[in-house]
């Protein structure tokens, strides 16, 4: 074993004794009460919060990944610098005002959440997929229609299948970011298990904290590895071993 | 390298140094209106006697209490009902100076002080809007009570987490008015935003506090709290015994601002700021000021 993978597995060690301790304190101080003590509640607030994730995700990454398609196309390169700008000003504006400023015309609740979450989740998946679609080789799309392929067909057979690590790296980022920004709904009466983590803020009170707070980190962690998972499975397997083989030689 | 870190550490500890040498006073403040201004007239003050003053505002009142046991925050304003009640777990009491005699000797025990009783008197109160509460014949918390009894799973209601948890709060007043909304007609937002989603009639019923000049400003009205459940919630300071017997003048100072506010002032004040939209630190001064407090 070499020093570096000594180290990397040290610190998996002691991060793994780190979470169990966390959950064996957890379960022994009661954290989780809450939880089984109202499941209704929890079970309300978890499913306002995968509603509002789900569906600001889901139209973010059915409107993002066409757009970044679009805009890469050399009849209509010049709107990317426009609509980039765009998204990143959404990016820019702090999550919590853009809450505020969704509430200012679709008034308190879930609506508005969504909407401002929407927005939140739209550039990171149309950067990422303007960057993979810009990233494929120019040789093989060249060879491609020296084949004699249509540009539909470059596009589904060449560009997408060769950028697809990097439209999925950028919608895993978005969801997981999302997951947690979804927490801030509580703030506009959107739900959510926000609820419960502001609540223990405002009562000082580590049982609805950790009620909340906990199942919201795991959510994250959970869709982190999914995501993983779909990049394993969608990515073409000669992308990916060159992928490693970049990596090894680095 | 390492000389350089060297000198700028010995440079920052000689600059917090300096800083000390006034009285250092942290003053806390929880998160609404009332609280910042409150805050900012103390600060005021205690900047005019002399003292260093650090802010600490922004904060629920559990975790301002926490910050407060914990020596973080030296002294704040207060409610005696959140004192006794949210802090102690004692039994809410309507009377205000048994409240305040109450509160002295509970938190008197845990090096806690309180001083300066105000007739600033800053209860919960639901509200509904006027029009609406006239044609429903809804005048008390009682009428309200037999209103959702008989019309379940109708009414919304628009609270902060903290009401919506809080043993004087929602169960409090569920329990002694027999009645309940579902899990789903509450809908918790930060406080402030509810005033927002009752008059945009988003929802039907909404918690304020009595001296919040909004209930007035968009026609809502009080449900009289027909069975006393909600206790006298008189602002009055509290700060730890330690800043108190290390700098007692402090008490004289919070007096005067203690002698010429009451509940009525206190809603022109949070009016001037909510619905004027005027700055917290210019209101606290100018009225100090008027006052003669201030020079």
């Amino acid at each position: 074993m070499t020093r570096n993978k000594a180290i990397a597995l040290a610190v998996k060690i002691v991060f793994w004794v780190l979470i169990i301790a966390f959950f064996w304190w957890a379960f022994t101080s009661e954290a989780f009460a809450k939880i089984y003590e109202s499941p209704g509640t929890f079970f309300n607030l978890l499913s306002q919060h995968l509603t509002m994730v789900g569906i600001s995700a889901g139209l973010a990454i059915v409107i993002a990944v066409p757009l970044g398609i679009f805009i890469t196309r050399p009849k209509f390169r010049k709107s990317e610098w426009l609509l980039v700008n765009i998204a990143n000003l959404g990016q820019t504006i702090p999550s919590i005002a853009i809450l505020a400023l969704a509430m200012g015309f679709l008034g308190i609740g879930i609506r508005a959440a969504i909407v401002a979450l929407f927005i939140y989740s739209l550039l990171p998946i149309l950067q990422n997929t303007i960057a993979g679609l810009d990233s494929v080789d120019p040789a093989a799309k060249d060879a491609a229609k020296g084949m004699g392929l249509t540009p539909a067909q470059i596009l589904f057979k060449i560009e997408l299948p060769s950028a697809s690590y990097s439209i999925l790296a950028g919608i895993r980022t978005a969801v997981v970011l999302n997951i947690g920004t979804a927490a801030l709904a509580y703030l506009i009466g959107g739900g959510g298990l926000g609820v419960w983590i502001f609540t223990g803020i405002q009562l000082f009170d580590p049982q609805f904290l950790i009620s909340g707070a906990v199942p919201v980190t795991l959510l994250a962690i959970l869709v982190d590895y999914m995501f993983r998972g779909l990049q394993f499975a969608v990515v073409p397997k000669g992308l990916r071993l060159a992928r490693q083989a970049a990596i090894k030689q680095a | 390298m390492k000389k350089a870190i060297g000198v700028v550490g010995l440079a920052s500890v000689a600059l917090l140094g300096a800083c000390s040498s006034g009285d250092q006073v942290t003053v806390g403040a929880k998160n609404f209106t009332e609280q910042f201004i409150l805050a900012k007239m103390t600060e005021l003050l205690l900047e005019q006697e002399g003292y260093e003053v650090e802010m600490r505002d922004n904060l629920g009142s559990t975790a301002l209490r926490q910050a407060l046991e914990n020596g973080q925050v030296d002294v704040t304003w207060d409610y005696t009902g959140t004192g006794l009640v949210t802090y102690n777990g004692e039994d809410p009491i309507a009377d205000v100076d048994e409240a305040f005699a109450r509160i002295q000797e509970v938190d008197g025990e845990q090096g806690i002080t309180w001083t300066n009783i105000s007739e600033v008197n800053n209860t919960y109160t639901l509200v509904m809007r006027e029009d609406q509460a006239n044609e429903l014949g809804i005048e008390s918390i009682s009428d309200l009570s037999d209103y959702v009894n008989d019309n379940p799973g109708e009414f919304r209601m628009a609270s902060d987490a903290e009401f919506a948890n809080r043993p004087d709060g929602l169960p409090g007043v569920y329990e002694t008015y027999g009645f309940e909304f579902g899990d789903a007609q509450v809908i918790e937002m930060n406080y402030g935003l509810n005033y927002d989603a009752i008059g945009n009639e988003e929802v039907e019923v909404a918690v304020g506090f009595s001296t919040d000049s909004r209930i007035p400003e968009l026609n809502l009205i009080n449900l009289e709290d027909d069975m006393d459940f909600f206790p006298a919630y008189s602002a009055a300071v509290s700060m730890t015994t330690e800043i108190y017997e290390e700098f007692p003048e402090m008490e004289e100072v919070f007096q005067r601002m203690a002698d010429i506010l009451d509940s009525e002032i206190m809603a022109e004040l949070n009016y001037q700021v909510d619905i004027e939209q005027r700055n917290v630190d210019e209101v606290a001064e100018e009225f100090l000021q008027e006052s003669g407090l201030l020079e």
